[in-house]
C-alpha cells in the first residue's frame, strides 16, 4: 500500500474546526456536515479542515492527545513497556504531519509536538522490527499485532511478506512431492 | 549447448528494469525456433529407428525432447513477459504508447496492445450497469490543497473545480488546488511557488 | 443555496430504502471494506458489482444535481472534493481487481467455469467479458509469434499449468470484526505442532491467507 493511501484514509478521521463563515448543513453522500457559523465549533473530517484551513476559513481545533503533557506520558509508557501501548489514534502520525504542516499556526507548541510523536515513533518501529526479526527466526505462524496502527503496518509489509513468501517457497521445494508448481513462470 | 540461444533472450528481459522494453528480439528468435526444428527432425529419424530395434538411441531422444520443451518455455516466458511490460507501459503512459516504446515492439505485439485497448475500453464503458468509468484516472488518492503557483506563459481561462474560471497570465500568481495543477506545472505553465 | 443541493443526499436515501436498507454512509463503508480487502488479499475475492453498480448511481446522481448550481457555489466545491475521493476508492478497487484478473487469468476463468449452479460468482459480467478476450488475445499472440512456428507437437501451451496460480499461503494482516473461536494455525516446520487461536473482535493479527480466506468473504474480518 502507498503511504500516500494510509493518508487518505488518515484524512476521513474526523476533527473541530472553529468557520469563520456561515453555510447551511451540507449532505454529503458519506454523512451529512454542519451547520458551519462563525466561531462555533464544529465537527468535520480533516480533508475537509485542511482544505478550508488553506483558504483561511476556519481555525482547527487540535484534538485532545495532540498535548505535550500527554504525549511525553506516553513516551514514557511506549519506551518502558515491552509491547506496543495503545495509541491515541489509529492515525496519530499521519495526523501529526498533516494538521503541523497546514495547521501549526492552531497546534500549540508544535514543535515539541513534532519531537514528541517521533519519538513515540521510532520507539515503536524499533520494537516492530525487534520482533519482525522473532517471527521470522522463530518461524511462528501467527502474531498478534494489537495497537499497531496501519502506517506502522505499512512500513514493514512489503519487506516483511516478502520475506516469509520466499522462505515458505524455499522450505516447501525441500520437501518430496510438495511442489505444486507454483514458481512455473512459463 | 542446447537451449543457450534461448536463455540469451530470458537474460535481456532480466538485465532490463522493470519499466523498460527492449528491441524485439527476433534474430535470436528465430535462430532458437531453427535449433527446435533440427532437434525435431533428429528426433524424428532417431524415432523411427528406435523402432525398427535401436533401444539405445532413446535416451538421447529423451534428453532432446527435453530441450524442445526447454526452448518453448523460454521463448513463451519471453514472450509473456514482454506483454506484461507493454501492458504496465500502456498504464503509465496512456492510451498512446511513446514512439521508442512502439519502434521496439514486433507486429504482433503491436496487435496484442490495441486488442488489449479495446477490451479495456468496453470493460470501462460497460461499467456500472452501461454508465462507464475511466479507471486509468484517478490513479493517486485527490489532494483537497491548495499550492502557490506562478503562470510561466499566458493560458488563457482555466476552470477548477468549483467552477471558479481564473485567467493564466504570464507573470501571475494564484493559489490554486494542487491536483489541478500538476499536468500544467509538468507542461511548463505553471511553476510552484516554494514559500 | 440551490435546493438541488440541499436534497441530495436524503433524496438518493429514500429511493434505496425501498430496495434496500443500506444508507448512501454504509455503502460507501462497504466499498471501502471491499477496496482493502481486495487490495491485501493475494486471489482474486467475489466481485462486489451490487455495490460498484450503488455507489456510482450515488456519484452521477450528485454529479447532476451539481451541473444545476451556480458557479463559485461553496458547498458545491465540498461536493466535488467527495466525489473525487469516492471515485478514487472505485476506481483503485476496480483497478486491483482487473490487475489480479490479468495475472492469474487462465484460474480465475476456470473457477468461473467449474462453479456450481447457484454460487455466487467471481467476476462481474463486465470482468467475465474483459478476461476471456484476454485469454483469447493472449493465446493468439502466442501462436502467431512462435508456437505456430514450433515443431508440431509442440504448438500449444496449456495456460492453467504456465501461468502462476496465486499463492494463498501468503501472510496477511487482518483485524477482526465479528469474534472468532479455535481458529486452526498450522505449523511453519515439522517439529512444531498445530494450535488453535481465538480471534477476538477487534484484535489484529498476522497469519496465512489460507487459514483465514473464508472469514474475508463472510466479513468477519478485515484485511489491513
Amino acid at each position: 500500500m502507498d503511504s500516500s493511501e494510509v493518508e487518505f484514509l488518515a484524512e476521513k478521521e474526523t476533527v473541530k474546526i472553529i468557520p469563520n463563515f456561515s453555510l447551511d448543513r451540507i449532505y454529503l453522500i458519506g454523512g451529512d456536515l454542519g451547520p458551519f457559523n462563525p466561531g462555533l465549533p464544529v465537527d468535520v473530517p480533516v480533508w475537509l479542515a485542511l482544505n478550508l484551513k488553506q483558504r483561511q476559513k476556519c481555525r482547527i481545533v487540535p484534538p485532545a492527545w495532540m498535548d505535550v503533557e500527554k504525549l511525553e506520558e506516553m513516551r514514557e509508557l511506549e519506551r518502558k513497556e515491552d509491547t506496543f501501548t495503545p495509541v491515541p489514534s489509529p492515525y496519530y502520525m499521519e495526523l501529526t504531519k498533516l494538521l503541523l504542516n497546514y495547521a501549526s499556526d492552531n497546534i500549540p507548541k508544535a514543535d515539541e509536538i513534532r519531537t514528541l510523536v517521533k519519538d513515540i515513533w521510532d520507539t515503536r518501529i524499533a520494537k516492530l522490527r525487534l520482533s519482525a526479526d522473532s517471527f521470522i527466526s522463530q518461524l511462528e505462524a501467527h502474531a498478534k499485532l494489537d495497537n499497531l496502527t496501519l502506517m506502522e503496518i505499512n512500513t514493514i509489509r512489503a519487506f516483511l511478506l516478502d520475506s516469509l513468501n520466499c522462505m515458505y517457497k524455499l522450505r516447501s521445494n525441500l520437501q518430496p512431492g510438495s511442489s505444486k508448481g507454483q514458481f512455473t513462470d512459463y | 549447448m542446447f537451449c543457450e540461444k534461448a536463455i540469451e533472450l530470458i537474460r535481456e528481459l532480466h538485465r532490463m528494469s522493470d519499466g523498460q522494453l527492449p528491441a524485439f528480439n527476433e534474430d535470436v528468435l528465430r535462430q532458437v525456433l531453427q535449433e527446435m526444428e533440427a532437434l525435431y527432425e533428429q528426433n524424428q529419424t532417431d524415432v523411427n529407428e528406435a523402432k525398427a530395434g535401436r533401444a539405445e538411441l532413446i535416451p538421447s531422444i529423451k534428453l532432446r525432447h527435453c530441450c524442445l520443451l526447454r526452448n518453448q518455455r523460454c521463448l513463451t516466458a519471453y514472450l509473456y513477459d514482454r506483454l506484461l511490460r507493454i501492458r504496465a507501459l500502456r498504464w503509465e503512459y496512456g492510451s498512446v504508447l511513446p514512439a521508442n516504446v512502439r519502434f521496439h515492439m514486433c507486429a504482433e505485439e503491436v496487435q496484442w496492445i490495441s486488442q488489449y485497448k479495446k477490451s479495456l475500453a468496453s470493460f470501462m464503458r460497460s461499467l456500472g450497469g452501461g454508465e462507464g468509468l475511466d479507471i486509468t484516472q484517478d490513479m493517486k488518492p485527490p489532494k483537497s490543497l491548495y499550492i502557490e503557483v506562478r503562470c510561466l506563459k499566458d493560458h488563457g481561462e482555466f476552470e477548477i473545480d468549483d467552477g471558479t474560471v481564473i485567467l493564466l497570465k504570464k507573470n501571475s500568481q494564484h493559489f490554486l488546488p494542487r491536483w489541478k495543477c500538476e499536468q500544467l506545472i509538468r507542461q511548463g505553465v505553471l511553476e510552484h511557488v516554494m514559500s | 443555496m440551490s435546493d438541488a443541493l440541499s436534497d441530495a443526499g436524503s433524496d438518493v436515501n429514500q429511493d434505496d430504502a425501498q430496495e434496500d436498507v443500506m444508507t448512501p454512509a454504509e455503502l460507501i463503508a462497504k466499498l471501502e471494506e471491499a477496496w482493502l480487502n481486495e487490495k491485501f488479499s493475494p486471489e482474486l475475492l467475489e466481485n462486489k458489482s451490487e455495490v460498484v453498480e450503488c455507489v456510482m448511481e450515488q456519484l452521477s446522481h450528485m454529479d447532476a444535481n451539481l451541473q444545476r448550481v451556480k458557479k463559485g457555489d461553496a458547498k458545491a466545491s465540498i461536493h466535488r472534493m467527495e466525489i473525487d475521493r469516492i471515485r478514487f476508492v472505485l476506481s483503485s478497487y476496480l483497478r486491483s481487481r482487473l490487475r489480479k484478473i490479468e495475472k492469474f487469468f487462465p484460474h480465475v476463468l476456470e473457477r468461473e467455469k467449474s462453479r456450481g449452479e447457484g454460487d455466487p460468482s467471481l467476476l462481474s459480467p463486465e470482468e467475465f467479458a474483459f478476461a476471456k478476450e484476454y485469454y483469447a488475445n493472449t493465446e493468439t499472440y502466442l501462436k502467431a509469434v512462435a508456437l505456430k512456428r514450433m515443431p508440431p507437437n509442440l504448438q500449444t501451451v496449456d495456460m492453467l499449468k504456465a501461468v502462476p496460480e496465486p499463492c494463498l499461503d501468503s501472510f496477511v494482516f487482518l483485524r477482526v470484526k465479528d469474534r472468532q473461536e479455535n481458529i486452526l494455525v498450522e505449523p511453519e516446520t515439522d517439529d512444531q505442532r498445530e494450535y488453535v487461536v481465538d480471534l477476538e473482535e477487534g484484535s489484529q493479527h498476522l497469519m496465512r491467507y489460507r487459514t483465514i480466506a473464508p472469514l474475508v468473504s463472510s466479513g468477519a474480518v478485515q484485511l489491513i
